[in-house]
């Protein structure tokens, strides 16, 4: 029964496995299922796994059994599906347009909530692909919102980010979450990171060593004698901030994925931060970057000894690190620039690193690197350049 | 399921229920299939395992996960150190030979054992690490496990109605979910919340109760809030206001809002709220 239904899930996008629509065959011969509302329920109960997916389901379910039409996206899921669409068109970018200037330097004045407003109008407006002119959204157009466009001060709206330092950044809202099991990485770099263990030969002597103990007892004939190891993880409190966000994260993802599970699996009080390019007023602990901001300034009250790890490619445009209000996300103004944020969190925890996805030999042509690469101290994400950022952060000073 | 329909499950004295969770539950005890809660902290996930011990009168076995805990742990443990104590003075009449009498049952082990249907809670089941979860799955998905020390094998007596919940910190794995059925408690729209608040406080005064639940919403639609109030902190809030003898429920609507703290419990939310407040009286 309800195989349509079935196959309608699936196609609007709900992860549903034929295994629990077996279960919900015999769910329906159980007699509990009596009306349209307990098949709604039940049906939701044994299908969706994830509350992400509730609303999908709510107008799949309408729409087939009520003949409701497919909801057009409303404003407030604007920014959910703003980015999902976006995508789409900017998938198919069509025949290259050329560059044209004429516009460029009456948009350049343009300040960035103009910029903004603009992009959320323009946006509005459209309906349906389009690629180059001069009012739409698509790819390759000389409009200030779009990507690839050659706009001097343009936000950047999807697509790979060419010289990593759009601005504004509107619609981005594609973050990963970190937590979520990826696909296995070289073993070179589970390597590499096994030597984070280096970092935390600290604490009491509570492991039993179980192999000396059977040998001192028996060199003491019989009588126990129980010896007692340093344990290996503990004590470290470590701080790991990771840069989710945007395009130019985009190429190390699984690389950052492998060092959250690490960390997770190996330290006992670890924290672990969101950021979006570099640290304004505050961090987030959930990798959506929304619902739970942790205030930088709060940080002065943690352990001093706390070993802080940053992880991001430091990439954007100089002014998001020394603009008073240079945060690409404009709720997030703060009034102080970044690079002071950065001094003050080198400051807090003298043990602190930056570790940089983007190898050491590439570093010369991005100035933010060089610039962050002053008040932290920086290592490329290698294996060598972790083995020598564990030896930095584990100095004694 | 007429059977079984004096067992079903329509609440309990101190939990009020939807009637879609009421369904889902009855679904998943009729298919013997865990249930997976997941919602925000205080929306009473956890109470509900107990309102559904206390209504269908079975016993209530609660695992709290640690992070660190190995599923081991849960099903059983071999008591070695009783049996060495056993071993060198002998003083107790347990037979040290016989390793059967060093096993001891973990909640999981015990629900298994039990010679009538139980309620088996696993409480914050996001806190441990995939393994455990993983592993935890084919148990019971088997109702079965092994004790090794005695190659012994222990099946469930009786399927146990089996409750999971999780705050949400991070999505569970795939293989786990679909052995689940699972719903998502959310918060409690202020109609449901009143009868809740009238569970646990009988003959409450009217202005009060509405005051309260008026204030409570609105300071949860603050902006900028961390950890948004949740049941539990109105429900002691307004313990604490009926204590209060100075305190009238008119006050509220003025603006003067005492015990904030309890609301609050974190000082970046406590200021925020604080300055809402102080709007309010301007």
């Amino acid at each position: 029964m309800f195989v349509d239904f079935f196959y309608l899930l699936r196609r609007v996008g709900i992860p549903v496995t034929p295994t629990s629509f077996l279960t919900l065959q015999k769910a329906l011969g159980t007699g509990l299922v009596n009306s349209l509302d307990d098949l709604y329920t039940a049906a939701r109960a044994i299908l969706v796994k994830s509350e992400k997916y509730f609303d999908l389901y709510d107008q799949a379910f309408a729409h087939h059994f009520q003949g409701a039409a497919l909801k057009d996206p409303q404003e407030e899921d604007f920014a959910e599906i703003a980015h999902a669409m976006l995508e789409e068109w900017l998938k198919d970018p069509g025949g290259l347009a050329k560059m044209l200037g004429i516009d460029e330097k009456e948009l350049s004045r343009l300040s960035p909530e103009d910029l903004i407003n603009y992009f959320l109008e323009r946006l509005k407006d459209q309906t349906e692909e389009h690629h180059g002119g001069s009012k739409w959204i698509g790819t390759r157009g000389f409009s200030p919102v779009g990507h690839s466009g050659y706009h001097p001060g343009g936000m950047r709206v999807g697509g790979v980010s060419r010289n990593k330092s759009a601005l504004k950044t509107a619609m981005e809202r594609r973050y990963r979450d970190y937590s979520q099991e990826g696909p296995m990485t070289a073993s070179q770099i589970g390597e590499a990171l096994k030597r984070l263990r280096n970092m935390v030969p600290v604490g009491p002597k509570n492991n039993i060593n179980v192999e000396k103990s059977i040998y001192e007892t028996v060199r003491n004939a019989g009588e126990i004698e129980i010896v007692f190891d340093r344990s290996f993880m503990d004590r470290l409190k470590v701080i790991l901030v990771i840069d989710n966000g945007g395009w130019s994260m985009d190429p190390y993802i699984e690389l950052v994925h492998t060092i959250f599970n690490y960390a997770r699996a190996q330290f006992k009080d670890l924290k672990i931060f969101f950021f979006h390019n570099t640290i304004y007023s505050k961090v987030w602990e959930d990798p959506q970057r929304r619902t739970r901001p942790h205030q930088i300034d709060d940080f002065i009250r943690l352990d001093p000894e706390t070993r802080f790890i940053v992880v991001g490619d430091a990439s954007m445009a100089p002014y998001e690190l020394l603009g008073v209000n240079g945060s690409i996300h404009y709720e997030e103004r703060s009034g102080k620039p970044s690079i002071e944020r950065l001094r003050f969190m080198s400051k807090t925890f003298p043990h602190c690193v930056w570790l940089n996805p983007v190898l050491k030999n590439e570093w010369r042509y991005t100035d933010t690197i060089r610039m962050i690469g002053e008040i932290i101290p920086m290592f490329e994400l290698t294996l060598e350049g972790l083995e020598k950022a564990v030896t930095s952060i584990m100095q004694k000073n | 399921m007429s059977k079984k329909a004096e067992k079903d499950f329509t609440g309990a004295s101190k939990y009020v229920l939807d009637a879609e969770l009421a369904e889902i539950v009855n679904i998943s005890m009729a298919l013997e299939m865990p249930l997976l809660l997941k919602g925000e902290p205080g929306t009473g996930k956890t109470m509900l395992a107990h309102a559904i011990a206390e209504a269908t009168g079975m016993k209530l076995i609660i695992l709290n996960v640690k992070s660190s805990m190995k599923l081991i742990e849960a099903l059983y443990q071999y008591d070695t150190l009783t049996r060495l104590n056993d071993s060198r003075f002998g003083d107790s009449k347990r037979d040290v030979s016989n390793i059967e009498e060093y096993i001891k049952m973990g909640k999981i082990g015990q629900s298994f054992v039990a010679d009538e249907k139980v309620v088996l809670l696993i409480d914050e089941i996001d806190k441990a690490d995939t393994d455990f979860q993983d592993d935890m799955l084919d148990v019971l998905d088997q109702m079965q496990f092994d004790i090794i020390e005695i190659d012994k094998t222990v099946k469930a007596k009786n399927r146990p109605v089996i409750i999971i919940t999780s705050n949400a910190k991070k999505d569970l794995s795939d293989p786990f979910l679909g052995r689940c059925n699972f719903h998502h408690i959310a918060f409690p729209e202020p109609e449901m919340m009143r009868d809740i608040i009238k569970v646990h406080f009988e003959n409450i005064d009217k202005e009060l109760l509405e005051s309260a639940i008026r204030t409570f919403y609105k300071f949860r639609d603050i902006y900028g809030i961390e950890k948004k109030p949740a049941t539990r902190e109105l429900i002691n809030w307004i313990r604490a206001l009926k204590a209060d003898p100075d305190f009238r429920a008119k006050d509220l609507l003025k603006g003067n809002i005492p015990f904030l703290g309890i609301l609050f419990k974190k000082s970046h939310d406590y200021r925020t709220a604080q300055a809402a407040v102080n709007k309010i009286k301007e």
